[in-house]
């Protein structure tokens, strides 16, 4: 019996998060556990920090991961994760797509952006645990630059902490993409799974 | 295999729905045959999910104008006998307070149901009102969930204790209502469906004041039997340990927070809870026990006092003396969490904290100052920007005339186009209510003597914006009033609406022109304008601004989501805009200050063009003052 299993998908508008937790809650049900989450919409529009929630097991009642307990961080985009750090368990996870998207706020001298080495720092103050990949290369390798959320998607399965079934989760990918584009989804998970299972040896 | 959706008549099964889509499979569970709103996060997708499927389950399902329209019509429908539900977000209960509180007053025939999501932390809205309190004023019993799985029985329920108690019923819902996920067992479907009739009967349908006086005492005795019910509503439930440390009353979804906090203390066998999903009227009787047993007690609920307030209002009544805590240890601002409700909790049993907060309060402190804005902004390509650039170039230039120092005023409205309040359009200078920018307007042109120009979207123009505007005409008001026509109320998900011609279920209807609205109430000057001529557009508003009286302005340019989106159906490419790096003079960023379009980077000194964000609008090659921008 699975007690309790927090994962925060973080990410900007437009990178596929929403549809990252649809597909994790779906195979949640097929494989027999509850399923609670939370998501923002509305001003999320594109552009705009996304951060969508899924947790699964017995003990979870409510949409929102307590402070401190979050079990992975997937981080679509390297700031984004940096945002949401403090949601980090001290055993916790992170996966980071190390591709940075910079918002126009910067263009316009309104803010800046961090470098890679000081997210990674600050993160570090938490876990040590960080998988950094580059989700948008292994993406195209696959076929496709949109698949990105399916890389990180295969890399979260690849860190073999999840209370899921790798195959509930493929038959999911299948069922929600058309037949033509399926193969390359399948695909991109399959590479960041064996990138995520590389970097955890 | 089909997939199972919230149409499926399959018992027993479990879906992973959205929070609205929970509360759309209990009217369908409940055999709703009419179903209206006015979208409004975090609420549209109730009624979204509800137009997908009406032609399958047998509904009639409607956007209407405005809350107040929508909440009229399911009234209607109940007092011929039919089962109705309106939904909306908390703002949009206001726009339908009038109806509210005198259709509590007549004994319900037909289930009838008012969906309000309130939003705590104002996360997509202008404040975080609590509903519960306009509930309580008119008199309407309040079902709250505390999940998902509770959002849905509780909107079935609430049809049959609707006409069970004859009376109107609210189900509550919150964000992390609306917009959690999780998943639900589903129910029976009820297939009845009645045929509607009116029976004429004044003394309980017509409001003259012998009616309420004679309706009124009617009403308080059926609250009476509902305040009575409550006691055993399965929604409410009280957990009594022996020599508890603390009892806590935990009120909607916060009694998710509340189980999770206890869990995480290790307190299980040492507080007494109860559970509230009916905040009004409360379980007085589960309250009182409660509160005899313990010798300190801890409300927890999202935003007001409201329940908190009752308790300690019961405890004076039957003389109880216990502490009672609330809103002095949980927050009164925002969302809840299980952290805020442990902290609360840790507090007064004196218990050991399981995560060091502080901690992780300093790491986020050290890192905000490194994390870039990410605000949301409009979209590339949208037509809002070149209509504020048109505006705001327009509205300076009139300014001048007013004295060096004058200042343009632009009222604003409830919609994507408020997003212009930000660098650089700058174009925002109040945002109230729907409506509330020609609103404004009416009263500031009375008292300043400077030029004002006021806007609102399309859906917003049809939803609250008319009377303001025959009151600009019928009172000689020297404003002008802008209707951005994206075609769609954008913000919320581009639900169609009385100018789109088509209805929530995707029928074609009469599609309204805002302009043949404002020439047929009287205003003198109305031109519709292209915003992407940036030139043309510029020099009309600028007209509009100097003709003496009320103008209108329609700044007519498809959503470019939408816009996208068909062209992509279509199999029409997009062609972007790239800059030529030759003509560029890097110390001009007229592109970057001007319009604020997130596909315009810098990279080192140059304005670059991001080519999968550019939709090819040419916006920014009108402005660029070097003819750098071309079309590729």
């Amino acid at each position: 019996m699975v007690r309790e299993f927090n994962i925060l998908i973080t990410g900007v508008g437009g990178q596929g998060v929403i549809l990252m937790s649809e597909l994790l809650g779906k195979a949640a049900i097929a494989d027999g556990l509850s399923v609670r989450g939370s998501e923002i919409l509305g001003m999320a529009v594109r552009g705009g920090s996304v951060t969508t929630i899924i947790r699964v097991g017995e003990d979870v009642y409510g949409p929102l991961i307590p402070a401190g307990k979050c079990d992975i961080v997937m981080g679509l985009e390297p700031s984004e994760a940096l945002r949401n750090a403090h949601f980090l368990s001290k055993s916790g996870l992170v996966i980071l797509n190390t591709v940075p998207i910079i918002p126009f706020t910067v263009s316009l001298g309104q803010s800046s952006y961090p470098s890679l080495e000081q997210i990674v720092e600050k993160l570090n103050s938490i876990t040590g645990k960080i998988i950094k990949l580059d989700a948008a290369q292994i993406a195209r390798e696959a076929g496709s630059l949109l698949a990105a959320n399916i890389v990180m998607l295969g890399a979260l399965f690849g860190t073999e902490l999840l209370p899921l079934k790798i195959a509930t989760i493929k038959e999911r990918i299948e069922a929600r993409f058309p037949a033509k584009v399926a193969p390359v989804n399948i695909k991109a998970f399959d590479l960041g799974y064996q990138v995520c299972q590389q970097a955890v040896k | 295999m089909k997939e199972l959706t919230i149409s499926s008549d399959a018992p027993g099964e479990r879906i992973f729905v959205l929070g609205n889509e929970a509360i759309a499979r209990g009217a369908i569970e409940a055999g709703v045959q009419v179903a209206t709103a006015y979208p409004g996060t975090p609420s549209s997708e109730i009624l979204e999910n509800l137009a997908r499927v009406a032609k399958e389950v047998d509904m009639y399902v409607e956007w209407s104008t405005n809350e107040k329209t929508a909440f009229e019509g399911a009234l209607g429908v109940s007092i011929c006998g039919v089962r109705a539900m309106a939904s909306m977000k908390h703002v949009g209960l206001n726009v339908a307070h009038d109806p509210l509180m005198t259709a509590s007053h007549i004994r319900v025939k037909g289930g009838l149901v008012v969906v309000v999501a309130d939003d705590p932390w104002a996360w997509s809205s202008q404040n975080e009102q609590d509903s519960r309190y306009v509930a309580l004023q008119g008199n309407i019993p309040v079902l709250e969930p505390s999940s998902l799985q509770e959002a849905k029985d509780m909107t079935a329920d609430a049809f049959r204790l609707s006409e069970e108690f004859g009376q109107l019923f609210m189900l509550r819902s919150v964000t992390r209502i609306g917009h959690g996920r999780s998943d639900i067992v589903l129910g029976e479907i009820s297939r009845e469906r009645r045929k509607g009739s009116f029976k004429k009967d004044p003394g309980l349908l017509v409001y003259v004041p012998r009616t309420a006086r004679i309706n009124k005492p009617l009403m308080l005795e059926r609250l009476e039997k509902i305040r009575k019910a409550v006691n055993t509503m399965p929604y409410n439930q009280l957990n009594l340990v022996d020599n508890a440390k603390l009892g806590i009353i935990a009120c909607g979804l916060s009694y998710s927070y509340t189980m999770e906090a206890v869990k995480w203390l290790g307190l299980e066998d040492e507080v007494s809870i109860l559970k509230i999903g009916t905040p009004n009227p409360l379980p007085e009787e589960l309250i009182i026990k409660l509160l005899t047993s313990v010798k300190e007690i801890l409300v927890v609920e999202e935003l007001d006092p409201f329940v908190e307030l009752h308790v300690k209002a019961i405890a004076g009544e039957h003389n109880i003396g216990v502490k009672i805590h609330g809103k002095d240890v949980v927050s009164r601002i925002g969302e809840l969490s299980t952290r805020g409700v442990t902290e609360a909790i840790a507090k007064l049993t004196k218990s050991k904290l399981p995560v060091d907060f502080a901690e992780l309060d300093k790491l986020q402190q050290e890192a905000a100052p490194l994390l870039p804005l990410r605000p949301p902004a409009l979209c590339p390509g949208c037509p809002h920007r070149a209509s504020f650039r048109a505006i705001t170039t327009a509205a300076q230039r009139v300014a001048k005339d007013y004295g060096e120092d004058v200042e343009p005023i632009y009222p604003s409205d409830i919609g994507c186009y408020t997003l212009a309040l930000n660098p650089p359009l700058h174009a925002v200078d109040t945002t109230v209510c729907m409506g509330g920018s020609f609103g404004l307007a009416n009263g500031m042109a009375r008292v300043v003597e400077a030029p004002i120009i006021a806007h609102l979207g399309d859906s917003t123009f049809f939803h609250a914006g008319i009377p303001p505007l025959i009151n600009a005409v019928y009172n000689k008001a020297n404003i002008t009033m802008v209707v951005l026509d994206n075609s769609a109320t954008a913000m919320t998900g581009f639900q169609p609406h009385p100018g789109t011609g088509y209805t929530a279920t995707g029928d074609e209807t009469a599609a309204l022109r805002a302009e043949d609205v404002a020439r047929a109430c009287g205003v003198k000057f109305v031109e519709v304008i292209d915003p992407f001529d940036l030139k043309a557009a510029t020099e009309t508003v600028e007209k509009a601004m100097r003709f003496q009286g009320p103008a209108v302005l329609v700044f007519r340019g498809l959503c470019t989501m939408i816009e996208l989106r068909d062209k992509k159906k279509a199999g029409e490419k997009i062609v972007p805009y790239h800059v030529d790096q030759d003509k560029c003079n890097p110390k001009c960023d007229a592109c970057i200050k001007l319009l604020g379009c997130p596909a315009i980077i810098k990279q080192g000194d140059k304005a670059v063009i991001d080519a999968a964000l550019c939709t090819g609008c040419s916006l920014c090659a009108q402005v660029c003052p070097y003819n750098a921008i071309i079309q590729e």
